[in-house]
């Protein structure tokens, strides 16, 4: 589920966060020298920023217990800000998905009791001391966004209205429906594209073949077997 | 996929992307992928008062999940041809 930011301090031996290997993450790059800037606190430094192929970590150089990540699944939008009025440092600016809590007033409620919740950060700003490696930086999260996809609960995504994809059971839309499948069942019993309970293969032809893939990807490979083997 | 070749189509056009958190940005359309991740240059935000730290970035990388809506350039729509279109791909075809 989405997290947000979130406290980060699992190191190796050498320092540098321990990765998931588990899952394939692995890390993309790293940036040393940078400083960060939560909400509207004032920047943390030094520290080291490395990004992997799912999340981005920083690292405090001084306090090796101090360290934070977000999974770029939770990043909003990300940007190379270099308004000199907007901010004092050009940053990567950062927005980060937070999953507001209905109980709160609409504040950056980031502190209550002087203990700072890090899963209310909305904005995060990454400043490197090396402030040409900014455009770098921003390509290295777009990349990183990009392999980071929302997870796809169920195939058909790229399908434009999958709410109206008909499902083999959803077939037999109309009254019409039934009546012409029993007539076109009678003329060809053993239809090619071999349903047992044939009332759904023929009835409404054009729309099911192009949008339900499994069952009619077999058919067609089978067809393409044959014709293979002829040649 | 419909979209995403819309939008292809529209690179290089004023757009302005709403996002579910309610913040508008405005900007040129620089790219998008399949996932309608956008990419905007120029960019500039629309209604400042939740986020006031976003005004003029050059560009910016917009997640296409937490996209609500892309305004288009009225003059950069050929509605009849868009609706054409979106009813070619509601019907499969």
């Amino acid at each position: 589920m989405v997290v947000g930011l979130r406290e980060f301090a699992l190191r190796t031996g050498d320092g540098s966060p321990a990765l998931d290997e588990s899952s394939g993450e692995e890390l993309m790059h790293v940036q040393p020298s940078v400083a960060v800037a939560l909400g509207d606190r004032s920047v943390e430094s030094p520290g080291t920023l490395y990004i992997t192929s799912r999340k981005l970590i920083w690292l405090s150089d001084a306090d090796v217990a101090k360290g934070y990540a977000v999974d770029f699944l939770s990043i909003s939008l990300h940007a190379v800000s270099r308004d000199p009025q907007t901010y004092s440092s050009p940053c990567i600016y950062t927005q980060i998905e937070v999953v507001e809590d209905e109980d709160e007033e609409d504040e950056d409620e980031e502190e209550s009791n002087g203990v700072l919740d890090l899963s209310k950060i909305r904005e995060m700003r990454l400043v490197p001391s090396d402030s040409t490696q900014l455009d770098t930086l921003f390509d290295v999260f777009c990349e990183c966004a990009e392999l980071n996809p929302e997870p796809i609960e169920e195939e058909g995504e790229e399908e434009n209205g999958h709410n109206w994809v008909f499902s083999a059971d959803q077939m037999v839309v109309g009254g019409g429906g039934e009546e012409d499948a029993e007539w076109q069942i009678s003329q060809s019993p053993t239809s090619v594209i071999g349903h047992s309970n044939g009332d759904e293969s023929i009835a409404q032809p054009m729309l099911e073949l192009q949008i339900n893939d499994q069952r009619f990807d077999d058919a067609e490979e089978m067809v393409h077997e044959n014709e293979t083997k002829d040649h | 996929q419909l979209f995403f070749s819309y939008f292809k189509d529209l690179v290089g056009q004023e757009v302005t992307v709403e996002l579910k958190n309610d913040l508008a940005i405005r900007g040129t359309l620089h790219s998008v992928d399949q996932y309608l991740n956008i990419k905007l240059e120029n960019t500039r935000v629309v209604d400042q008062d939740k986020y006031p730290h976003m005004l003029s970035v050059r560009n910016c990388f917009i997640r296409g999940s937490v996209v609500r809506y892309v305004q288009l350039p009225p003059d950069g729509v050929d509605v009849d041809l868009l609706h054409d279109a979106a009813r070619r791909e509601a019907r499969g075809g």
